[in-house]
């Protein structure tokens, strides 16, 4: 089956293919593609070659192939030959149908003409009549025409006549609307024949209009007309080309007048304030003031929004008018700001602007004023907040200053007790005043507020931070160490630097205050009314950063401490210095009584006791304690020092004294001289006097002495030895102390004898006796 | 003698203040201390540190007539030295040789080649300059300044010039710039006095009060280290005198004496009398500017230039050298009279 259909297939595609090149007008486009003569597809193209083909054929093929080729060729040849006979006949066919079909179209053609001729003759005759019905009528048409003509003439002409009196009439009812249109139709009349047939009339409607145009600009400015009818004047106006412009400008220099009033004035706002502060009588006068402002807002926001419909290609204008308005008001409000206000007068300033704004937007949404003054509010509440964190720091040094300046006076008995409580309160108090101050802000619920919320929280958060950050500069530099200015104030003599020096404590007592009261409780505040914020961004975290601010307090409490205790530890090195470098010790003289040095040394101990008593507290009964712990060893090892110095008095002895000291040294607890200073009255005390004792000490190993110098020594150190166990917490050291001071004195002396116990007791005696009575009598 | 955590010990007999390292000295790692006893023989050590780094040895002892007060090494002759002593009543300053019997230790006598006694008040110090060999000293004592010229082969030592500090300064110390051989700073009551060995004329001053020891930094010009009895360590350019560069806190009580590392930069030791010595690091040349804030800011944003504290002395510590041969290395001596040399390699790596 299958191999008979694929012949059949290719038979008739030949088929197809040898009809279309016989009747295709060009043979070359029967070539599907110029085929190459040297394969043996191309016998069926015109650029066959037989004997290439042939040779092409012999040499691909082998003999079979060619046989088989052979048979195949002989078939195709005569299929081809079937296919030919075929198509002649077929074609023959055709020919014969055509001569078939001309010959039918021959005997049909040949009675057409007589019908076409009858027709035209009819078509003739219908157009000579109605030629005939058209020029009888044409008279009578041309007319009518005519008639109608010269009616819609006469009238426009009476139309004109009229039109005065007609004017006259729409004055007389109001109905410009109609006047205008009327007049602007007759315009091209008066125009073309105003000056000849017309003019009477003309004159007399211009007459009518000149009238018209005065009473609508009246009732463009007169403020009872309604803004409708107004704006309607305002357009006819316009259409009767009267020069808006001016009058547009002359409106706006209007408004502009009117804004002089609507400015809030410094003194308005400090009458609010100053009314808003006397509660009673402010509620009502305030009141009176703000509906008074806010009745010019309106009307001037009326005047706006009429302004506007009149004109309303003037927005820019107004626009330009409105933002002025509002930044004239914001900047006096940041003149205000600078001062010294509470919250609440600016809240009651922001409100009365917001009111306006509010107003204002109503009319002029185009002006974005709420957006405005958002910006305009940001920035001055900003700066309220800066100038109230500002007037705290302020508040704060007035009161630290004030040590001075009472302590000048003397009239206060404890001038630093005094200055600290003050300034604790002008700290604590103050910035809680401060927060809530804010806190009002917070709290309303003005929309301009509310908007910033974020902001306000993040700015006194801010503010705190950088409150303290100021405070702790401001502390250094009132303690001196900031400058070089310590230098100066040792100068100026010993009053000032006392002063100066008391002040140091209260610095540092406040610090210590700050960092364990004040921070926590703003910290608490904060947390509970000023959290959120976050319009910073989250990278930088929250502004107040209580840890930091209590890390650089609590360091500044230390140094301020022992700033303080280096400052009054340095004028007793002064004095010491004083002490030892002026006699000359290899010379001394023997002692007759304890010199005055120590008196002067008792002294300054007693200014600072009685400074460190009025500011810091009392250590928790520590006393007992310390020298129950290390002070047996000590004390007992300095009593046999001392045993051994009154009994055995030669110059041998001084090799053994200094291998007991070391010996004795190996066995004992070092004794810690240099502790931790403490926020006691004690610990201040005592690390004051260890290190004027240390310092005694190196004083004395750099001096040699004979045995008068020495035994001088002796007997100053002691007598120290009571008054100092009086004040000192940590006996012990103290007493370790002046046994050094006393080792070092008799290794430094050529002749190390002490004074006999005896007389060293007498002249304690006396002088002790003489400290009493004028202990006495000083407190 | 291994006391304390990690330095290596060493005792004197008796109490001494003065420590020096020997420079001139580049095969060992050296230092020369005295001792200061009113009464007692005194005695000059010449200590070596042995090869491994693990003891000291003595190599040297000798007797010295008085207790000493100062004492400088040559720092072109390992065997010359200088003392300031006294004996109790009168001061004196002299030259010396060490006598060339290295490995006794049978006290041998110390061979004077010069006195410089041209003072008549009391002698503080007498300074090398620390660069290199140099023929000139300078010795300071309470009023005066004194240039002499040495000549180690005559044994000679002339005075070449000869100034007073001026009315009511009493000098107390002083520094040779390492950087310029015309110029010395002395230290007084309240200030820092800067000299022209030409002129002998003052050039310049810092006011500042109670400055215990100065130290010129070795690597770094125009830069002055003072330490003060009560309030620490200050570092001045001396192109800005008005105001210090820096400032340590120092000492709980008086820092002593302080020295400046000849070869890390910005390395401070520090001695105090609170019985400790300080190792400091405070760059100076990479933050001059930031002095104003360096108070103003919270120190917990700025690091410690507190790189450690060695505690483990008995005693003040008066006497301080770093070792030039190995700059990591240092000596300190407390008044009991011990020496521990110490090393800062640990804290060096934290550089």
């Amino acid at each position: 089956m299958e191999t008979d259909d694929v012949p059949l297939d290719d038979k008739a595609k030949r088929m197809r293919d040898l009809l279309s090149s016989f009747y295709a007008p060009d043979p070359s486009s029967t070539e599907n593609a110029p085929s190459n003569p040297g394969t043996l597809d191309a016998i069926n193209t015109t650029s066959f070659d037989a004997d290439q083909y042939m040779n092409l054929l012999i040499q691909k093929s082998n003999l079979e192939a060619l046989l088989q080729r052979h048979v195949e060729m002989a078939a195709e040849i005569k299929n081809i030959d079937t296919d030919l006979q075929m198509l002649v006949y077929e074609n023959y066919n055709k020919f014969i149908s055509a001569t078939d079909a001309i010959k039918r179209m021959k005997t049909n053609i040949v009675g057409m003409e007589a019908n076409m001729e009858q027709l035209l003759d009819k078509i003739m005759s219908v157009q000579s009549k109605s030629d005939g019905v058209n020029t009888s009528l044409f008279e009578k048409r041309e007319r009518v025409e005519k008639l109608h003509r010269t009616r819609n003439l006469l009238r426009k002409v009476q139309f004109i006549y009229d039109l005065p009196a007609r004017l006259e009439k729409c004055i007389e009812a109001e109905a410009y609307v109609d006047a205008v249109k009327f007049y602007t139709g007759a315009m091209p009349i008066f125009k073309a024949y105003g000056d000849s047939s017309f003019h009477d009339c003309k004159q007399a409607s211009e007459e009518a209009i000149a009238v018209i145009v005065k009473n609508l600009q009246g009732k463009l400015f007169s403020d009872s007309e309604s803004i409708q009818s107004r704006a309607e004047a305002a357009v006819l106006l316009k259409q009767l080309d009267f020069p808006v412009d001016s009058l547009q400008v002359k409106l706006l220099e209007k408004l502009e007048q009117s804004l002089g009033d609507l400015q809030l004035k410094t003194n308005d706002i400090e009458n609010a304030s100053m009314e808003s502060n006397d509660p009673k009588q402010g509620k009502v006068s305030d009141s009176v003031h703000i509906t008074a402002h806010e009745g010019s807002v309106r009307g001037f926001a009326e005047a706006i929004s009429a302004y506007r419909v009149i004109f309303p290609e003037s927005e820019e204008q107004l626009i330009k008018l409105v933002q002025d308005v509002v930044v004239k008001n914001f900047e006096t409000t940041e003149q205000y700001v600078k001062g010294r206000i509470s919250s609440a007068n600016l809240l009651c300033v922001l409100r009365t602007i917001w009111t306006d704004v509010l107003l204002m937007d109503e009319v002029l949404s185009e002006a974005v004023l709420p957006v405005f003054s958002l910006e305009a509010a940001q920035i001055a509440l900003k700066q309220h907040v800066a100038s109230s964190f500002n007037y705290l720091l302020q508040d704060i040094s007035d009161a630290l200053l004030r040590v001075n300046v009472s302590s000048k006076e003397a009239a206060e008995e404890h001038p630093l007790q005094v200055a600290l409580e003050a300034s604790k309160k002008a700290v604590l108090q103050g910035s809680m005043d401060v927060l809530l101050d804010f806190r009002q802000l917070l709290d309303d619920d003005l929309q301009l507020l509310v908007q910033l919320r974020d902001f306000i929280i993040d700015w006194v958060q801010e503010g705190f931070q950088d409150f303290f950050r100021a405070l702790y500069d401001r502390f250094l530099l009132l303690s001196g160490r900031n400058s070089s200015s310590r230098q100066d104030q040792g100068l100026t003599g010993a009053h000032g630097e006392k002063v100066l020096a008391g002040l140091v404590l209260v610095l540092a007592q406040l610090s210590v205050f700050i960092e364990q009261t004040v921070i926590p409780r703003i910290t608490e505040e904060i947390a509970a009314s000023f959290s959120g914020g976050g319009a910073r961004g989250c990278e930088n975290g929250p502004a107040f950063v209580p840890g930091v601010i209590c890390r650089i307090f609590r360091s500044a409490g230390e140094r301020l401490l022992h700033h303080y205790i280096n400052m009054r530890t340095q004028k007793v090195s002064t004095l010491l210095r004083k002490r030892f470098t002026t006699p000359n010790w290899v010379k001394h003289k023997e002692p007759r009584e304890v010199h005055m040095f120590v008196d002067l040394f008792l002294q300054e101990l007693k200014e600072s006791a009685s400074e460190v008593k009025q500011i810091l507290p009392q250590g928790l009964a520590r006393k007992h304690r310390r020298s129950d712990s290390n002070g047996s060893t000590a004390s007992s090892r300095s009593n046999q020092l001392r045993d051994d110095k009154m009994t055995r008095s030669n110059t041998q002895r001084a090799r053994s004294q200094l291998l007991e000291t070391h010996l004795a040294k190996l066995f004992k607890q070092k004794v810690e001289i240099f502790t931790k200073v403490e926020y006691t009255q004690e610990s201040v005390v005592t690390t004051t006097v260890k290190l004027c004792l240390k310092s005694l000490q190196e004083f004395v190993r750099l001096q040699t002495f004979n045995r008068s110098g020495f035994q001088q020594i002796q007997l100053d150190i002691q007598f120290l030895r009571t008054p100092l166990k009086e004040t000192v917490e940590d006996e012990a050291a103290v007493d370790f102390l002046l046994d050094e001071v006393i080792v070092a004195a008799s290794e430094r002396c050529l002749d190390p004898i002490p004074l006999e116990p005896p007389i060293l007791d007498r002249l304690i005696q006396a002088k002790l006796a003489k400290w009493k009575e004028q202990n006495l009598i000083s407190p | 003698m291994q006391g304390g955590s990690s330095g290596i010990g060493y005792g004197l007999k008796y109490q001494a203040r003065c420590i020096s390292d020997v420079k001139a000295d580049t095969d060992h790692t050296s230092f020369l201390t005295g001792t200061l006893s009113l009464r007692e023989e005194n005695e000059v050590h010449l200590i070596r540190l042995s090869s491994g780094g693990t003891e000291l040895i003595c190599e040297g002892l000798f007797s010295h007539p008085n207790e000493i007060w100062d004492l400088a090494s040559c720092p072109f002759d390992q065997r010359i030295f200088s003392t300031v002593f006294s004996t109790g009543e009168s001061y004196g300053a002299a030259i010396w040789q060490i006598p060339e019997l290295y490995g006794q230790l049978n006290s041998p006598q110390l061979e004077r080649i010069a006195s410089l006694d041209a003072h008549a008040r009391k002698i503080n110090c007498v300074l090398w300059w620390p660069s290199g060999r140099h023929d000139k000293l300078i010795s300071i004592d309470d009023e005066n300044l004194f240039l002499w010229t040495l000549d180690c082969s005559k044994k000679t030592a002339q005075v070449q010039s000869k100034q007073s500090s001026g009315m009511l300064h009493y000098l107390s110390g002083g520094a040779w710039d390492p950087h310029d051989i015309n110029a010395v700073a002395t230290t007084c009551e309240s200030s820092v006095q800067f000299w022209d060995l030409r002129t002998m004329k003052k050039t310049n001053a810092v006011e500042r009060a109670h400055i215990r020891n100065a130290n010129y930094d070795m690597k770094n010009n125009h830069i002055l280290v003072t330490a003060e009895d009560e309030s620490g360590i200050h570092i001045w350019d001396l192109r800005k005198p008005k105001s210090p560069v820096k400032e340590l806190p120092g000492h709980t009580h008086w820092t002593w004496a302080v020295s400046c590392n000849p070869e890390y930069d910005g390395l401070i030791l520090s001695a105090g009398t609170d019985s400790t010595v300080n190792l400091w690091l405070a760059p100076t040349s990479a933050e001059e500017e930031a002095t104003s804030e360096s108070i103003a800011e919270p120190p917990a944003q700025r690091a410690d230039p507190l790189l450690n504290s060695y505690s483990d002395y008995e005693d003040s510590v008066y006497g301080l050298a770093w070792s030039s041969r190995e700059p990591w290395m240092f000596a300190s001596l407390s008044y009991d009279g011990r020496v521990v040399v110490e090393s800062v390699r640990p804290f060096l790596s934290r550089r």
